[in-house]
C-alpha cells in the first residue's frame, strides 16, 4: 500500500549515494525485500517504473532480491564505467 | 560496469529521524508506544479508556494519526492530556518526521508516557520506526482469528496484542483461544491482553504491563508510572 513511498525513498537514496561518485551515472539499483517487510516487490517495481522515467536518474534498472526476514534494504548500486578522458 | 555495495535501509532517512526521536525520549525518560491496528479495531476507544484511568497529573501526551478529520483528537482531548492530531492527507502510515514535527511543543514538561495512535492499517505502519519503545497491536473480536497469520509482520514486531471488544464475544463467532494460538505461532513472546471498553475488563492487566514496561526505562519514568499504576489499582 505504501510502495509508492518506498519507490520514492529508493530514488532519493540513489541520488544521495551518487553524490559520492561525482560524474558517474547509476545504471542499476539492487534492493533486498524480505517476505515479512509488508512490501510487495511487484508493486514497488510498478511504482518505481512510473516515477523513475520522469526523474533525472532515468534510465535506471531495478533489481529486487527476495529475503526471508523483514529486510527492506538498498543493497547495491551499479555504476556506468567512468568515461575515458579524451 | 562497477557494482558498489550500499547496504543501507531503504527507509534510512526515516530511521535516522527515528533514532533521534528515540534518543530524545530516552533522555527524557519517556515510555513511548506505537499503537497499530485495522480501522475500527478500537484503538481510539482503548486509548480513551487508558487516559480515563490515569491520574490527571500524569505527564502523558497523545499523537493520533488519520488520513482526514480531527475527530479522534477531539475524543482523546476530553481527558485533559495534551493531544495532537496528525492528518496524513492520504498517507497510509505515520513516519518519524510527522511524529517529530507534532511532538514539537506538545507538552511543557518531559513526558512519562507518549501514546502514538497510528493510521488504521496492519501493513504499512509496520515498516516505519517512530522511535517508540514498543509497538502494540490492537485486534478486535469482530475481526478474523487468523489476522496474525494474514499480517504476520506487525504481530511479529509487537510486544503486546490487545484483544479488544471482548464484551461482544457472546454475539460474534470469534474463537479467542484460536486467535491467541495464531498470535503466539507468529510471536511466541507476545503479551496478550483481553480488554473491553464498556466493562473496563483487562485494563488492570494493561496498566500493570505499562508499569512493568516503564520499569525497563531510566529511573524517572519508572518511578512516575509505577506510582500511578498503583494509584489506579487502589481506586
Amino acid at each position: 500500500m505504501h510502495e509508492m513511498g518506498i519507490a520514492a525513498s529508493v530514488l532519493e537514496a540513489v541520488g544521495k549515494e551518487l553524490t559520492r561518485y561525482p560524474g558517474r551515472r547509476a545504471v542499476k539499483v539492487g534492493l533486498r525485500i524480505g517476505e515479512l517487510a509488508g512490501v510487495d516487490a511487484e508493486s514497488v517495481r510498478f511504482c518505481f517504473d512510473v516515477i523513475v522515467k520522469d526523474s533525472a536518474l532515468a534510465p535506471l534498472e531495478l533489481s529486487i532480491e527476495p529475503a526471508a526476514g523483514d529486510e527492506l534494504d538498498f543493497a547495491y548500486l551499479e555504476l556506468e564505467e567512468e568515461a575515458i578522458p579524451a | 560496469m562497477t557494482q558498489v555495495p550500499v547496504e543501507k535501509k531503504i527507509l534510512s532517512e526515516n530511521q535516522r529521524i527515528a533514532a533521534g526521536l528515540r534518543e530524545g525520549l530516552e533522555a527524557a525518560g519517556t515510555l513511548s508506544l506505537n499503537f497499530i491496528g485495522s480501522p475500527g479495531a478500537g484503538k481510539t476507544a482503548f486509548l480513551e479508556k487508558t487516559l480515563s484511568l490515569l491520574p490527571r497529573d500524569a505527564r502523558v501526551a497523545v499523537l493520533t494519526g488519520d488520513l482526514q478529520t480531527t475527530n479522534d483528537a477531539v475524543r482523546l482531548a476530553r481527558y485533559g492530556f495534551p493531544v495532537r492530531q496528525i492528518t496524513t492527507v492520504g498517507a497510509c502510515h505515520l513516519d518519524a518526521r510527522m511524529v517529530e514535527e507534532h511532538l514539537e511543543g506538545l507538552a511543557a514538561q518531559p513526558l512519562d508516557l507518549l501514546l502514538i495512535e497510528n493510521v488504521g492499517n496492519l501493513v504499512c505502519p509496520t515498516s516505519y520506526d517512530l522511535g517508540e519503545d514498543a509497538k502494540v497491536v490492537v485486534l478486535s473480536v469482530c475481526e478474523g482469528e487468523d489476522k496474525p497469520l494474514k499480517y504476520p509482520g506487525i504481530f511479529r514486531k509487537a510486544e503486546v496484542m490487545i484483544l479488544s471488544k471482548t464484551d461482544l464475544l457472546p454475539y460474534v463467532p470469534f474463537d479467542a483461544a484460536l486467535a491467541r494460538r495464531n498470535a503466539r505461532e507468529i510471536n511466541p513472546a507476545i503479551e496478550i491482553i483481553e480488554t473491553s471498553f464498556p466493562t473496563g475488563a483487562g485494563f488492570d492487566q494493561w496498566l500493570g504491563w505499562l508499569a512493568s514496561r516503564a520499569a525497563r526505562k531510566p529511573a524517572k519514568a519508572r518511578a512516575a508510572l509505577s506510582e500511578r499504576a498503583m494509584a489506579v489499582s487502589e481506586i
